[in-house]
């Protein structure tokens, strides 16, 4: 029973992987939409060791992570504020959960024309989806600091710098976490999105590219590249954040 | 406070619309240009036909992914053996963008609606399957030691102690689903499409039809707020016994 358990998570990811290479092998699909695992790897394995391509996913990369960075930077500064002034909160979280469902990316039109259709654009429109996580998680944290905690800060003579940097911050970090792992796939979401609408490079361009060449198994490699990008870049987070934040251990995946 | 609200959007638009005056580029209307452009669309059929081929894609893919979320969402969180079975496979695929099986689901259903309907759906299915399985683990372990006590049988226990409880986790879930089910469906449309306001806005662009730009960009924004707003009403509504969270 317990060897039964160990091996179940493993099982479902076999039998699908099984399914597909029968749908493959049966000839009852075209080779195009059934690609074998063997092709989809091996254009996997190409995809490692060639430069061109490699350069594709560094390129979609630093897009992610560039309007992730500053996001980041804006975003816990603005949450901050928020936070710890009723006037700011008072003026921008009506702003910021009156637009929170509002798809931003209906603004890349207008976006390609202010920043050109090169890196800014995308950079501008990371930047801008990622800010609202952040900005509302940040905003959260430093509501929530602990009101005792304050006092005695102040109560012991810190000045308001040392009171953000030494109580307010690291109260709010678990929260500005939170933010980040929400961040991080949007980041990722929004750069391939970008890509497949109107770009000549990047991982994005390179899944249209490979589909309008009508080839499947390159273009499932590519998936694959993404899907392994977005997996490691939360991963990052969850080990930044427990480094970072020894003192609170999360057992959730998910907060 | 209110006062002080209304008076600095109001400035904020003051602010654009006498940059307006100064000249700005073509591309950025003045927001009378735009409330003017967007009321003309109102009177023409061409913008309630868009917004209906989107509406008709991203709720049918809502609606999908929101049941199997839920559905599953609880299952794993109450049966072990399909947590160990089912969960792993959800997390580890949970962090990847979605919209990169839209071409694959492309070749599989098509390039109708089909393909988009699903791909929402899938976009739809995560945030709402995390959140009712973290729903029910968070079930106070007491109200199901004191229903098992007073005789509920299994049935009663999910319906009356795990459902109540893990439903504003599942709410929650919702509204971010929603809001996803939006950016999927104009990026989808955007990518393929002959209709819909992701259709309509690249249209714009390509003809350098920059009114008809904000008309659809104006029109995705009431959707999606609008959409927000009814999950909301739909969770105070059928929620109305428990703490409002702010």
């Amino acid at each position: 029973m317990t060897k039964l358990y160990k091996v179940l998570p493993f099982l479902l990811f076999l039998t699908a992987l099984l399914i597909w290479e029968a749908a493959a092998r049966s000839g009852l699909w075209s080779k195009l939409l059934f690609p074998s695992l063997g092709s989809i790897a091996y254009e996997f394995g190409m995809f490692l060791v060639t430069p061109e391509r490699l350069h594709e996913a560094w390129v979609s990369l630093y897009r992610a992570l560039g309007g992730f960075a500053l996001a980041a930077v804006v975003g816990i500064f603005v949450g901050m504020l928020m936070g710890r002034s009723k006037l700011v909160a008072g003026l921008l979280d009506p702003l910021f959960s009156g637009t929170y469902a509002v798809p931003k990316l209906a603004l890349f039109p207008i976006f390609i024309f202010l920043f050109g259709i090169g890196s800014l654009s995308k950079v501008a429109l990371v930047f801008l989806e990622c800010l609202y996580p952040i900005v509302i998680m940040s905003y959260h944290g430093a509501r929530s600091v602990n009101r005792v905690l304050l006092w005695s800060a102040q109560n012991m003579g810190a000045s308001r710098g040392a009171t953000l940097r030494r109580v307010v911050i690291p109260a709010s970090a678990p929260f500005i976490f939170a933010g980040f792992r929400v961040a991080v796939p949007v980041a990722m979401i929004v750069v391939v999105i970008t890509e497949m609408v109107s770009s000549a490079d990047g991982l994005g361009y390179l899944v249209i590219y490979s589909l309008s060449s009508l080839r499947t198994d390159r273009m499932l490699a590519v998936v694959v590249a993404i899907a392994l990008l977005g997996y490691l870049l939360d991963k990052a987070v969850v080990l930044a954040r427990d480094r970072l934040i020894y003192w609170e251990k999360l057992d959730t995946y998910y907060v | 406070m209110g006062l002080a609200r209304a008076g600095f959007f109001l400035s904020l638009l003051l602010l654009w619309q006498l940059l307006s005056l100064r000249g700005l580029p073509a591309y950025v209307l003045s927001p009378l240009e735009i409330i003017r452009h967007f009321g003309e669309a109102l009177g023409s059929a061409e913008l309630y036909e868009h917004a209906w081929a989107s509406l008709g894609r991203s709720l049918p893919g809502f609606a999908i992914g929101t049941f199997f979320g839920a559905l599953l969402g609880l299952a794993a969180g109450m049966a072990r053996w399909f947590d160990r079975l089912f969960s792993p496979a959800v997390f580890v695929t949970y962090p990847v963008p979605k919209i990169v099986m839209l071409p694959i689901f492309m070749l599989w259903f098509g390039i109708g609606d089909l393909s988009k309907v699903l791909i929402i759906a899938l976009a739809c299915f995560y945030p709402v399957f995390i959140n009712a399985y973290y729903g029910v683990k968070a079930t106070p372990a007491i109200l199901v030691w004191s229903a098992l006590n007073m005789g509920a049988g299994h049935g009663a226990i999910f319906r009356r102690v795990v459902l109540p409880s893990a439903a504003p986790m599942i709410f929650a879930g919702m509204r971010v689903s929603l809001a996803l089910s939006f950016i999927v469906m104009f990026a989808a449309e955007m990518i393929n499409a002959r209709s819909g306001l992701g259709h309509l806005i690249r249209v714009a662009e390509n003809s350098l039809r920059f009114d008809l730009m904000y008309v659809s960009l104006l029109a995705v924004a009431i959707l999606g707020f609008a959409g927000d707003r009814l999950v909301r009403f739909a969770q105070r509504r059928l929620l109305a016994w428990q703490e409002q969270p702010a």
